[in-house]
């Protein structure tokens, strides 16, 4: 088999691990945890998208990851933003 | 060529994927600033996304996302230091620092408050001047 195809598959499995590990994470005490923890979930699934579109040629998966990271990256903000509140 | 090189940088960052998945797993909850520690372990599954998205051909998703991913971690610390970290170790805000007593610009508080104390032997020395003062009667 294609070395390029294995390495991409270890890739998304590596991907699964480490959102399995970031939703346990999240359910930690801390609200910060919580926030961490969707953070690296849309990072991962949006990586997971982006190699699942080069392994079946599917372009369109690229520009939802695209979006996924941007707008994960708006909205972890604007939370954070929230959380923290104005400083004293 | 160029397929060895992408399938090296996609093993590379699965192994760091993995690794930070374990190390953000396995951090003990007692742990001193555990919170600060975990958004540093993300740092290196971000990185690890810029070497697979470089590896996968996409230059500018990883351009993106290593110039936004820093603000990320920032925001979260930041977030959490002033609502949690901040509020529940009050022992973090104050900051004891050691007075300078050579300095002769700076008067620390307790130096001040011995001189204003009754004992103080600056307060008798000013005792030697008094005060006088007269008393008018308005109906003369």
């Amino acid at each position: 088999m294609d070395i390029l195809f294995i390495s991409k598959y270890i890739v998304v499995i590596a991907l699964i691990i480490m959102m399995l590990a970031a939703l346990r994470a999240s359910a930690y005490k801390s609200t910060s945890m919580g926030l961490l923890g969707s953070s690296v979930v849309v990072v991962a699934f949006a990586m997971a998208l982006l190699v699942g579109g080069d392994l079946y040629n599917l372009g369109f998966y690229k520009d939802i990851s695209l979006a996924l990271i941007l707008f994960g990256f708006v909205g972890t903000v604007a939370f954070a933003g929230v959380l923290g509140g104005e400083d004293k | 060529m160029i397929e060895y090189i992408q399938s090296a940088l996609l093993i590379i960052s699965a192994v760091l994927i993995i690794i930070a998945a374990v190390g953000f797993v396995t951090l003990p909850k007692n742990t001193k600033n555990a919170v600060y520690a975990r958004i540093h372990i993300v740092g290196i599954f971000d990185v690890a996304c810029i070497i697979a998205m470089i590896g996968l051909g996409q230059y500018l998703l990883a351009g993106i996302y290593f110039i936004i991913a820093p603000f990320t971690a920032h925001a979260i610390a930041n977030a959490y230091w002033k609502k949690e970290d901040r509020e529940n170790n009050l022992d973090l805000v104050t900051v004891e620092v050691e007075p300078d007593y050579d300095n002769p610009f700076i008067h620390p508080k307790d130096k001040m408050q011995v001189f204003e104390s009754e004992n103080s032997e600056k307060l008798k020395a000013d005792d030697r001047f008094s005060v006088t003062t007269l008393e008018i009667d308005e109906g003369e």
